[in-house]
Parts: C-alpha cells; structure tokens; sequence
C-alpha cells in the first residue's frame, strides 16, 4: 500500500502540489487525470525519488521511502517508471530492455530469457538487433515499458506514457498495461490527461487541479458526480450553470440560475451558493409542450446551433440557460430542427447533479 | 550510415598503421649501422645559424661523421642568437655560429669553449636590378648611408633588415656603426626601414617583394636566386666578411654534455676532407663557392692559425 | 596573364614533385608523417587516459565553483600553443626543473607538449558531451535503479560518440599545431627514427626557407587529408 500523506512541492516560489493526500491499494491501477501542468509529472517523480518533497511524506507500507536514504536503493529498485517522452538508450532494443537488470546484477541468462519473453510480450519479436534510436515513438514507448517490466516491479509509474503517441500505437500501449496488471498484479500509478483513457483503464481515479486532488474515487463516482464545477468541466459532463438553493423542500430544491429555475435532488441547505450539471444523454427534447411529461424540469427554449458530434449531434438551446441535447442524426433529420426553432427540453430532477460552490454562500 | 562510419574508421587505422610500420621500417633498416657499433648510439645535439643548415651543408657533413664515429648528430637550426641562447642553458652540445662579438662574451662568461673558425665567405649587399639609390660599386658603409639617405625622401628606396638578433642582424648592425650612425637612430629615421624578425630566407622573399635593400649571406641567397628578381648590388668590403665558428659548450658549467663527441665534431669540420667538401659544396650547382674553407685563411679572417687549424683536446 | 602563368609553373612544380614524394611513398615524406602520427596519438591518447575521467568527475559533481572552473578548462581551449610550447620548454630544458630527463629536442617533449594542449579540449568537450545528455534519459537511468558508478558509466556510454568526436577534434588540433613543435622539438631530422623531432608542421614551417617547396607541399598535402579524415570522421559520427 501506497500512502502519499501531506505532500508539498515548491519550486523556486512556484508552489506545483499542496497537501496531496492519497491512498493507493496494492494491485490496483490508479490513474492520476489533470490537466497539463498541474503537477502530475512531479508527483510521480517525487514517487519515484527524482525529485524530493518540499514537505509531507510518501509511505511504502508505512515507511517514509524518502527519510530512510539507506533504503533508498531498495526503494528504487520496487520501482520502474515509463516517462511521457519515449526514451530508449543508444543501443539495440535488447540491450535497452536489459539495463535494469544489469544494475541489479543479475545472471546473464536470466535476463537473456526475461528480455525475450518481454520482447514477446511488448510484441516486438525479431526487433532485438535494432538500434532502439531507429524505432517510431510507439515502438520505443513499448521497450521503454518492456525495460520498465522486466524488473518485476512492486509499483509501475507510468507518465502519460501515450500522450505523445497516435491511437493505433496507444491502443497498444493501452492493452500491455492492463494485461499486465491483470498478470502480475503489479500496482500501477499512470498519470495522464485524457479523461477517457484514464476512465477505461483505471481501478480508481485521482483528480489534481491546481496540485492537489480535487476528489479520487472509481471511474463512475468520479464522472457521475463530481465534487466541483471545475471537475465537472474538465470531465466535459456539459450543461453546467450556477445559482443559489432557492428552496428546499423533501429533498428537491430549487435553484436559482437567475433567469431560469431548476428543480434537483440535492441534501444542501437553502442559500446555499452551487453549480448544477446535466449530462446531455439526460435531456430530452420535444417539439411542443407535452402535457404528459413526468420530468420535473421543462423549459421552452431556442435552438442556437447543432453541432454533429461523432456519431451524434449536439443541440444547443437557449433557455435563459444554455443547455445542449444530444440527438442522433437520423432524429434530427427526423424533427426536422434547425436553428431558431423554438423546442421544450426536459429532464428529471434527479438527472441534475448539484455541487457545492467553494465560495461562501449568500 | 553505420557502415560508413566503421568503413572510415577502420580505412583512417589502417593508413595510420602503414605508415607507423613503414616508418619502422624505415627504422629497422638503419639499425643495422647502429648495431654495427657496441656502444649504444651517442647524440650530439647542434645549435646552428640558420645560413648554415638552410644550403643543406650540415645534413651534408653530418652523414660522414655519423658513419664515422657510430653517433647520431641532431641539427637544431634557429639562428645564431637563439642558438647562443640554447648554449647559454646548455641545451645543446655544440654551436656553429657567426658573431665574433657575441661569441667572444660567450666564451669570457664560461659557456663556450674550443672555438675553432671552420669556414668564411661575404655577406651581400642585395636589390632591385634597377638600384634606385644607386649603391652599386659603393664600400658596404657608403652604400648604406645612400640607402639610408634616399629613403628618407625617395619613397621608392627600402631596406628590410632580419631584426632577429641573428649573426647577419648583428652585421648590418656592425656596418651601420662603421658608416657613423647609431642603430636607435637609423630603426627611428622613418618607414623606409623594414624589421621581418624572421629567418634569411622570409627576409629575402619580403625584400625582393618589397623591391627593398638587404644584407643577406652569399649562400642564403644563392639558394634563393632562382625564386627572387633582386641581384648582388655590393660584395666587396672588409667589413662583410662573414666567419663561422663551431665551439663547445663548457662540459665544466653543464657536466651533461656531451663534450668528447662536441670535441670530435669539431675537429671533424677542420680536416682536410671535410673543409675541402666545405670548399666543393654545390659550386657545380652556383658556379660559386657558398663557403671558402678556413684552412690556410687564417691571415684573410684575421685569427690565429691555431684558431682555425689546431685540433681541440 | 602569360607573366602570372610563368609565375604559376614553380607551383605547379612543387604540386607535381608533391604528388610523385607522395606517390613513390618517398622515405622522408612517411618518416615524416609516421612520426607527426606517432607524436599526437599518443599525445591524444595519454591526454584522454588524464582527461576523461577528469572531465567524466567535474561533470557529475556538484561542487561550488564548477561553473567557473568549467569556464576556465574551456577558456584554454584557446590556449596559444607556443606559450604551451615555451612552458614545456622552460621546464624540459637541462636548466628547467625537470631537465634530468633529457625531453628536449625529442618526441617525448613534444608529446608531453601537445597531451597538455589537448587535455582542456577532451576534458571540456566530455564535461559537454556529459552534461547535453537529456535529461529524460539520466532520469531513466536513476529511475532504473543505478547506483552512482552505474549512473555515471551509463551517461558515458550515451555520450560516447560526442566524446569520441571530441577526442578526434583533440587529435585534429594537436596534429596542425606547429608552435609547441618547433620549440619543443626543434625539427630535428636525425638518422634514426626516434631522434626525429620533424613532424609535418615543423617541417613545412621550416623546410620552406631551405626552398624545399616539393616537400612542403606534399607534407601539407598530407596534413590536410588528416585533417579532412578526422572532421569527416566527427561530421559523421555527430550525425548519429
């Protein structure tokens, strides 16, 4: 078990983390999803003993692995990491993926037969020979990853190992992690900062913004209610809007947007300062006023644009808040929409996700 | 791109070690000579006026006296005061030089000893064909004062001087004297003074690209004659005789000389057969003599007979 | 333009007799360039078995005054050689400190000459090399778990080429350098092989005013093609 307790960095007066807090479980991948420049890099540095903390500590089973500097190796050596950047070394790709284990002094057959069941894995059979500089990005990122896991490691770090890569050589990436996972029961933290990947890969998430994390849990805690706007945003939920608890009342409230009022589900007390999202797949979108709609929101509105999405459009309308619909294109084509129309949206209170605002209420 | 790089690296050693092992070889070849004497090879180190070594005299003598005596002599050309400076810390074992008065301190102050004079000949006056300050047929003393003269007003008149502390520099000093000026006052009289502060040969180059006056030994310039356009102006003149000495360095005041073979060196150059080879050297080629023997001159360079003809002890 | 042509033939007559001493491997054009050879490999050699770990230990310490002293070893890149050359032979000389040797006016001295010229070049080229290493993979390597000899010799092996191309540049300098060699050696030509102290340069400064022009061609003939093999050689392994 990984613990990261109270964790600080500076740089110069460039504070990058403040109080990161964190438990990571044995044999779990965590996936550490921010955007770019938010100290991810640097927190999994200080992890792996690159850089060290400003203050706070990173427990091993309860053993601060920076203190005890007469541990440090062993520490390193639980450790392998695969940075952002492909890196391989001027040699040949056997060679490359053989480093680590040259370190730890290992028998020269062993690593003979570690590397080519590595190379197997990493699918690069006959590739040995090369010269690693020779290879594409997505073929040096899977050595860089061979190289990472031939020393059977406690604890993988991964750096958003595919950021730099196209989506056929991140598939493959993508895949080697959590076969391996699945394996070795190795323990992986893997930073990155697509939501998407990191969504589909993870065992659980930790979000950093602004260098400490806003919330950490599974994939779907984390997308379906997301503790702050920001994350929300980030996350790309949609259809976010602010206001105050208007009215309270067997747990709906009211909120009010200031030119619109939305009923949701939500615990918080009236007054209170919040922002509400509304995942697009929630709202439904009619043509005239239905008296038999049973959502406890409806709201009559314009079309301001659509959007083909994918495989789906984004319906934008303007009902005093912008919220967007998403339809497929068959049903546009259907409803026959177009800009400027006038349609009635509406959802269910309990489709409206109702987060508190960090500044104080009214 | 690979393949390139070890194909030049591996052709660059190649070339590298054919010529090492020709030039051992090379080596090998001789060693035979070597071998021939028990003893292992001796060294005579030489400090030589440049004049000397530049017409190939001393490479010339040199191989018969490294057959004879079994030693291995090692020229080391740098003008006669560098050369008296080598001597001075005792970095060489013999000198061969050309400044009596220079080398007549040397003596007093202990570095040098067994002075024997081993050849002469003249310095000469050199210049453009077309003589603009008319020195032609002057005594070396009246030529100088012309040049100095006219180059003062005449723009077209030059002199470069070797101004390299070197045997002929001290000579032209010498003849500056004789004709009544002070060096600082002629290095200080205007442009048409040239210094090089190089060897004979760049001065005569310079001074035949300058169309310039200048003083040059016979044999320097006869080597010369065919690369420049400047013609021997003045050659008569007590004052341009020109004296070469070969003497030991003092084995008292550097005990690491080599003072037997130094000895044997010297008393080589003033045998009959070598000072007649002094005598033929290159004549066929100049039609000129570069050096006059001293045996038998000792009246004409103005020594003792024993200066020039007693072998050293 | 028939008086330049005429004035051309004497070169054109120092090329053709370049090309046929070069051609019939003439024995003094490869004594020569054998001993020119001998004299700055080993110079190059003896200044790298001094210089690399040298430069390999400033680089990887952090010290105070590293920055300075970085400065200064590459300050002397641009040492002028005949001060080098009047150093050594203040100390080589019978008078000089060390004149019990008896280096002067041998290969020895000259040798000693040129590994002090070329120990700022390799030592600071390799600080160089080292140091422009990405950081991404000196962070590979700590994170792999080296320790610090593991660090050190990886690093190494990544800058070999840059360094390899800083001992030819080393070796290109020492080779074309004539200041140090003249005073040091005194462009002997002895008999034997190594009482010679006349290495290209020496000898195409000095042979020039004994109008041996043939020879001076050809020697600098020679000297260049050394020079144009060891900056191909660099040019080619900087491409890697």
């Amino acid at each position: 078990m990984i613990e990261i307790r109270e964790l600080y960095k500076s740089f110069g007066n460039k504070q990058v983390l403040r109080n990161v807090n964190a438990v990571i479980n044995a044999g779990e991948i965590f996936t550490i999803i921010g955007p770019s420049g938010q100290g991810k890099s640097t927190l999994l540095r200080i992890i792996n003993l690159l850089d060290e903390p400003t203050a706070g500590q990173i427990l091993f089973d309860g053993v601060d692995i920076h203190r005890d500097k007469s541990r440090r190796m062993e520490f390193q050596r639980m450790m392998a990491m695969v940075f952002q950047k492909p890196v391989v070394f001027d040699t040949t790709v056997r060679d490359d993926i053989a480093t680590g284990l040259r370190y730890r002094g290992f028998d020269r057959r062993i690593i003979t037969k570690r590397v080519d069941e590595a190379i197997a894995v990493i699918g690069m059979e006959g590739f040995g020979e090369r010269k690693a500089r020779t290879l594409s990005g997505g073929e040096m990122q899977r050595v860089a990853l061979a190289r990472a896991m031939v020393t059977e490691p406690a604890i993988l770090l991964l750096d958003e190992p595919t950021a730099n890569l196209d989506p056929v050589a991140t598939g493959a990436i993508e895949e080697l992690i959590q076969r391996y996972n699945r394996e070795s029961g190795t323990t992986i933290i893997m930073s990155t900062h697509d939501m998407i990947q990191g969504q589909r890969l993870a065992h659980r998430i930790g979000f950093l913004m602004d260098g400490t994390f806003s919330q950490t849990g599974t994939p779907r805690d984390v997308f379906l209610t997301p503790k702050n706007k920001d994350l929300a945003r980030f996350i790309g939920v949609g259809n976010i809007f602010e206001g105050f608890i208007h009215a309270t009342e067997k747990g709906i409230v009211s909120i009010d947007s200031g030119s619109t009022v939305i009923y949701a589900v939500s615990d918080l007390p009236a007054g209170k300062r919040v922002s509400g999202c509304i995942r697009r797949g929630d709202i439904t979108l009619h043509l005239s006023h239905a008296e038999r709609m049973s959502a406890r929101n409806v709201l009559r509105g314009t079309i301001t644009s659509i959007l083909p999405v994918g495989s789906v459009s984004e319906i934008s309308v303007d009902c005093g808040i912008n919220l967007t619909a998403r339809l497929t294109w068959k049903a546009v084509e259907d409803l026959d929409l177009h800009t400027g129309d006038v349609v009635w949206l509406s959802f269910k209170a309990s489709a409206v996700h109702v987060m508190e605002d960090a500044a104080v209420s009214i | 791109m690979n393949r390139t790089v070890r194909l030049i690296l591996v052709s660059f050693m190649l070339i590298c070690c054919a010529v090492c092992i020709t030039g051992c070889t090379d080596q090998q070849a001789q060693e035979p000579v070597a071998m021939s004497s028990s003893e292992p090879k001796q060294e005579l180190h030489i400090a030589t006026t440049t004049s000397l070594y530049d017409t190939g005299l001393l490479d010339h003598l040199k191989t018969g006296f490294e057959e004879q005596y079994g030693a291995e002599v090692k020229i080391i050309s740098a003008g006669t005061g560098k050369a008296l400076e080598y001597g001075e810390a005792g970095d060489v074992d013999v000198m061969m030089v050309h400044d009596r008065v220079r080398e007549d301190l040397f003596i007093e102050n202990g570095f040098g000893v067994n002075r024997r004079v081993v050849a002469y000949n003249f310095f000469v006056i050199v210049g453009p064909e077309s003589d603009p300050a008319s020195i032609t047929g002057l005594s070396p003393e009246d030529a100088f004062t012309a040049i100095m003269e006219q180059g003062q007003t005449d723009p077209g008149v030059k002199f470069v001087s070797r101004g390299d502390e070197s045997g002929t520099h001290a000579k032209e000093k010498a003849i500056w004297k004789s004709a009544g000026y002070t060096y600082d006052e002629v290095k200080a009289s205007g442009d048409w003074y040239i210094e090089a502060g190089s060897g004979m040969g760049a001065t005569l180059t310079l001074a035949n690209e300058k169309e310039a006056y200048t003083i040059s030994d016979i044999g320097t310039f006869l080597a010369y004659q065919g690369d420049i356009d400047s013609v021997i102006l003045v050659e008569e003149g007590d004052i341009l005789l020109n004296i070469y000495s070969a003497m030991q360095i003092n084995p008292a005041k550097y005990p690491d000389v080599n003072s037997t073979l130094a000895k044997e060196w010297i008393n080589y150059l003033i045998t009959d057969e070598v000072q007649d080879e002094i005598e033929n050297f290159r004549v066929a080629e100049f039609g000129r003599p570069l050096f006059f023997p001293s045996r038998g001159a000792w009246e004409t360079i103005g020594v003792t007979q024993g200066e020039c003809e007693t072998p050293v002890s | 333009m028939t008086g330049f042509l005429t004035a051309l033939d004497p070169i054109l007559d120092g090329i053709i007799q370049a090309f046929y001493l070069i051609a019939t491997l003439d024995p003094e054009v490869l004594k020569i360039t054998a001993l020119s050879l001998f004299i700055t490999f080993s110079a190059t050699i003896l200044g790298s078995i001094f210089a690399l770990p040298v430069g390999t230990v400033i680089a990887f310490r952090e010290f105070t005054g590293k920055k300075l002293l970085i400065n200064l070893i590459q300050t002397f890149y641009a040492f002028p050689t005949v001060v080098i050359g009047l150093i050594v032979f203040l100390f080589i000389r019978r008078t000089g400190p060390f004149g019990f040797l008896g280096f002067l006016f041998t290969p020895w001295g000259m040798i000693i000459g040129q590994t002090l010229l070329v120990l700022p070049i390799i030592a600071g080229l390799t600080i160089s090399a080292l140091l422009a290493v990405d950081r991404t993979i000196t962070d590979t390597i700590l994170s792999l778990g080296a320790t610090r000899l593991q660090f050190m010799i990886s690093v190494v092996k990544e800058a070999r080429f840059a360094i390899f191309a800083a001992i030819a540049m080393a070796f290109g300098r020492a080779v074309s350098e004539v200041g140090a060699a003249i005073i040091i050696g005194g462009n002997i030509d002895a008999t034997s092989f190594w009482g010679s102290t006349r290495t290209l340069t020496t000898a195409i400064t000095l042979e020039t005013g004994k109008g041996n022009i043939g020879l001076s061609i050809a020697l600098g003939l020679i000297l260049l093609f050394i020079a144009l093999a060891v900056n191909t050689l660099i040019a080619q392994v900087q491409q890697r």
